[in-house]
């Protein structure tokens, strides 16, 4: 033990009057070359962990995510889409937002494809995310309902999006046709679709090793309000541009 | 005449129409779902939609775009290829990511048009002498943003053997247009086997040769049989008569079964950290990947895919996918082909093998419940697969679930077969119909059912003979079954071990059923039970076969012998045991 207290004395000693020996202004360089690095770490770690502005468009096939992507982003929904192969990724400011004076946080939008062979797509994307809107088809409403319903569970259960309490919108798209749904009917059979998947799925028991979180109150029936994210309903249409309810959910919760 | 040219990128925005405004997707929405989601390479003959419309696609990777051109089956365009390798290099001149409209395209397209047309139609001229059929030639390599585009007539060459590739396609496909096609994946599937068997001629013989030998004894050991079964015809009869036996089975309570448990597989090591991001921005890459760089490492993860046990026409056609995928896209900088190649490959077998439906059977059986009927799951396989075991299996995990469970005692063919389903039924307690030997399978099943429903019982599981895919009243007969009872579910057992016949198992079962029903709306396969897989230990290419063939989800895995051994498939498990 002492011999190595007695060693680092020396070498202490050493450094000492190596550093004597160089001139002054290459330590202060040195000094101050090593000070900013730090700095620079420190400013990039704060910035990193401020609130990410990631907004993630999910739900499924057809339902119209596309189209939203692009009427936030060009204020127009273009020639028309198809089924998506891969998600469409930007950073933008808000079409409606443009011609705002003074600075605009730009928000990044990812649009996750809806297909079911392509849903590892949204495992990748979810942890990164601010916000997430679940787009649903509110005029094909009824045949896709168990589908639309099997597909919030999952991402509802995901313990990514509970431990962040990532808040979710449900959009009910294509309000604009004459045969869509109401936004509170939609409200009301998703929460009774999902009360159905939560008892066959908690069925079973403790062998369960899966993150899956469980959802509800036990012994009621499902409702959103019982969420630990929050989460709304809002309705509007893609194609006609009426988007408000997304635009205002995506300033509230990426801030300007 | 061409109905449509569409031209879309990979996020799903279409950029170009050839109908101008009123562009109707659906067709292309059909052909992006079963076809390009799940790795279908494209050939001469095109995707045939409904009968009437055929598809044909081009990509373009260095950009990320897709062309799809639609038109009338019946037409045969064959310089559909030509033109949309022509509108590919054109419309990368105009290409602009921040663009979205490109009306000035129309003109540019029209006059491609008639170019290709005109060349066509001197091709055709140049056929009067009888051709060698040369094997199909690959597309030409897409030209890279930067390079001069060719002439369109210096093209006329290298066109001119894609034509006769094409055109031979096309005649490949005329002597299957005869048949009868069944709806949606079913078609295409079919249609490619079909001519891909012509091709693979040598092992499809043995088949055939074994199935038939097969066929002979089971009809002659019949004709044997008939006089001297009622003597060994020890079934019990079903109206309470003497009961041989008395031995009192106890409930066998096992435990959980292995289906609920989750297993999670972590992801390999990802490639590419911060530093290879930034250096990749740097630098940035500007190899644009050709075919000939493509080839080796495709030659050596197909013959990797092969030692695992995929077959051989199914290997081959996900490395034709993937290198159409990859072709013309650029290279990045720190990255290797091969890690390219392996990263692409294991995105399409991911894809291939996630299911494209739900496959949550207790949700339907509660929905079922609802309407008051019972859930009724057929099983059926060719012989010696497991069908009897996994059924019992399954039927133990549905009992875990609080569901009440009835059998139906279906192969009425099998010795022993009524009786070994027997004492399942007495070791899980649970019901079963059934109504002895040589008697018609479809009424016992139609009989259970109403007894089920009778009896207010959630889930009927049906069991029926093994059978030989090729051989035609078997077929016939569990063809019969399936219509007049119409299942929930049909699912094909099949067993791990098996390599390259898991091809023609499926598209036997897949054709036999469609040809064979009374009803235009044919009911296929909807999902698989691969059985056995506890005895392949890294072998299991037969999954990736079966769901590439049939396009239908793996909805359990048989991974032993006892009750508990029912799995649920860990597709990442299997992806990295595929490619490692």
């Amino acid at each position: 033990m002492d011999e190595w207290i007695r060693q680092a004395e020396v070498w202490v000693g050493q450094a000492e009057s190596w550093i004597r020996q160089q001139p002054p202004e290459q330590i202060y360089i040195a000094a101050a070359v090593i000070a900013l690095t730090i700095l620079v770490f420190i400013a990039a770690s704060c910035l990193k962990s401020s609130k990410s502005n990631t907004i993630v468009l999910s739900g499924l096939s057809g339902s119209g995510k596309t189209t939203l992507f692009h009427q936030l982003r060009d204020g127009s929904s273009h020639q028309g889409t198809v089924t998506s192969m891969e998600e469409n990724n930007d950073t933008f400011v808000l079409n409606s937002e443009k011609e705002r004076n003074g600075k605009v946080r730009p928000v990044h939008i990812v649009d996750v494809p809806g297909h079911a062979r392509l849903k590892p797509k949204l495992d990748e994307v979810l942890p990164k995310a601010a916000g997430l809107v679940f787009v649903v088809d509110a005029q094909d409403f009824l045949s896709s309902m168990q589908d639309a319903a099997e597909y919030l569970y999952d991402t509802l259960t995901k313990a990514s999006v509970v431990k962040k309490k990532v808040p979710v919108l449900i959009f009910c798209n294509k309000t604009d046709k004459v045969t869509a749904h109401s936004k509170e009917f939609i409200k009301k059979q998703l929460e009774k679709e999902i009360n159905k998947l939560r008892e066959s799925r908690n069925a079973i028991s403790s062998a369960d090793i899966s993150d899956e979180v469980k959802l509800g109150v036990p012994g009621e029936a499902f409702k959103f309000s019982q969420c630990q994210n929050k989460v709304t309903v809002a309705e509007g249409a893609c194609l006609t541009g009426n988007v408000s309810a997304v635009e205002k959910f995506i300033r509230e919760y990426v801030k300007a | 005449m061409l109905e449509e040219l569409l031209i879309f990128t990979r996020g799903g925005l279409i950029l170009w129409a050839l109908s101008g405004g009123g562009a109707q997707a659906s067709p292309v929405d059909a052909l992006i779902r079963s076809g390009l989601l799940e790795e279908r390479p494209a050939d001469g003959a095109g995707f045939s939609l409904d009968g009437k419309r055929a598809l044909n696609w081009a990509f373009d990777n260095g950009l990320g775009l897709v062309f799809v051109a639609v038109y009338r089956r019946v037409l045969r365009l064959l310089y559909v290829d030509d033109l949309l390798a022509a509108v590919r290099a054109e419309f990368a001149r105009v290409y602009n990511p921040k663009r979205t409209s490109y009306d000035g395209f129309g003109d540019v397209f029209r006059q491609l048009h008639l170019e290709a047309q005109a060349r066509a139609d001197e091709m055709n001229k140049f056929k009067q002498a009888p051709i060698k059929p040369r094997p199909p030639s690959p597309v030409p390599v897409p030209l890279s943003h930067n390079d001069v585009p060719k002439v369109p007539g210096d093209d006329g060459g290298n066109d001119g053997e894609s034509q006769q590739g094409g055109s031979d396609g096309e005649s490949g496909k005329e002597e299957n247009s005869g048949d009868p096609e069944p709806k949606d994946g079913g078609a295409f599937n079919l249609g490619i086997l079909h001519r891909l068997r012509i091709k693979v001629i040598p092992t499809k013989d043995i088949n055939n040769v074994n199935g038939n030998k097969n066929n002979n004894k089971g009809r002659k050991k019949n004709k044997e049989k008939e006089g001297t079964h009622r003597k060994l015809d020890f079934s019990d009869p079903v109206d309470g008569g003497k009961v041989t036996d008395h031995v009192v089975v106890k409930k066998g309570v096992q435990g959980q079964s292995q289906v609920d448990t989750d297993e999670n597989v972590g992801d390999g090591p990802k490639a590419e950290g911060w530093f290879s991001s930034v250096f990749q921005s740097i630098a940035g890459g500007n190899t644009v990947i050709g075919k000939s760089d493509l080839q080796p490492t495709l030659k050596a993860l197909k013959d990797r895919l092969m030692t695992k046990k995929v077959a051989e026409e199914i290997a081959e056609k996900l490395c034709e996918s993937v290198a159409a995928s990859l072709e013309g896209k650029k290279l990045g900088s720190f990255t290797s082909i091969s890690s390219t190649v392996q990263a692409a490959m294991e995105e399409a077998i991911l894809r291939i093998l996630t299911p494209g439906r739900s496959i949550d059977i207790l949700r339907d059986v509660y929905a079922a419940k609802e309407r008051e009927r019972p859930y009724v799951i057929v099983f059926v396989g060719v012989n010696g697969v497991g069908k009897s075991t996994n059924l019992a299996k399954v039927a133990y995990w549905l009992l875990q679930h609080d569901l009440s469970v009835t059998l139906a005692a279906c192969d009425t063919f099998r010795s022993g077969a009524v009786e070994q389903l027997r004492t399942h039924a007495r070791r899980l307690q649970i019901p079963i119909f059934e109504k002895g030997y040589e008697r018609d399978p479809a009424v016992v099943a139609k009989q259970a059912i109403q007894e089920a429903t009778r009896t207010k019982s959630d889930v009927v599981l049906v069991d029926t003979a093994g059978r030989m895919q090729d051989n035609e009243p078997l077929m016939r007969a569990l063809s019969k079954l399936i219509n007049v009872n119409s299942p929930d579910l049909v699912v094909f057992v099949g067993e791990a071990l098996v390599g390259n016949d898991a091809v023609d198992q499926l598209t036997q079962f897949n054709q036999k059923l469609a040809d064979l029903s009374a009803v235009p709306a044919a009911r296929l396969i909807d999902g698989i039970l691969l059985s056995k897989f506890d005895t392949v230990d890294d072998k299991v290419g037969a999954a990736l076969s079966m769901v590439y063939v049939s396009g239908a989800p793996i909805m359990f895995v048989g991974c032993g012998q006892s009750y508990t051994d029912l799995k649920k498939l860990n597709v990442k498990s299997i992806v990295n045991t595929l490619l490692k």
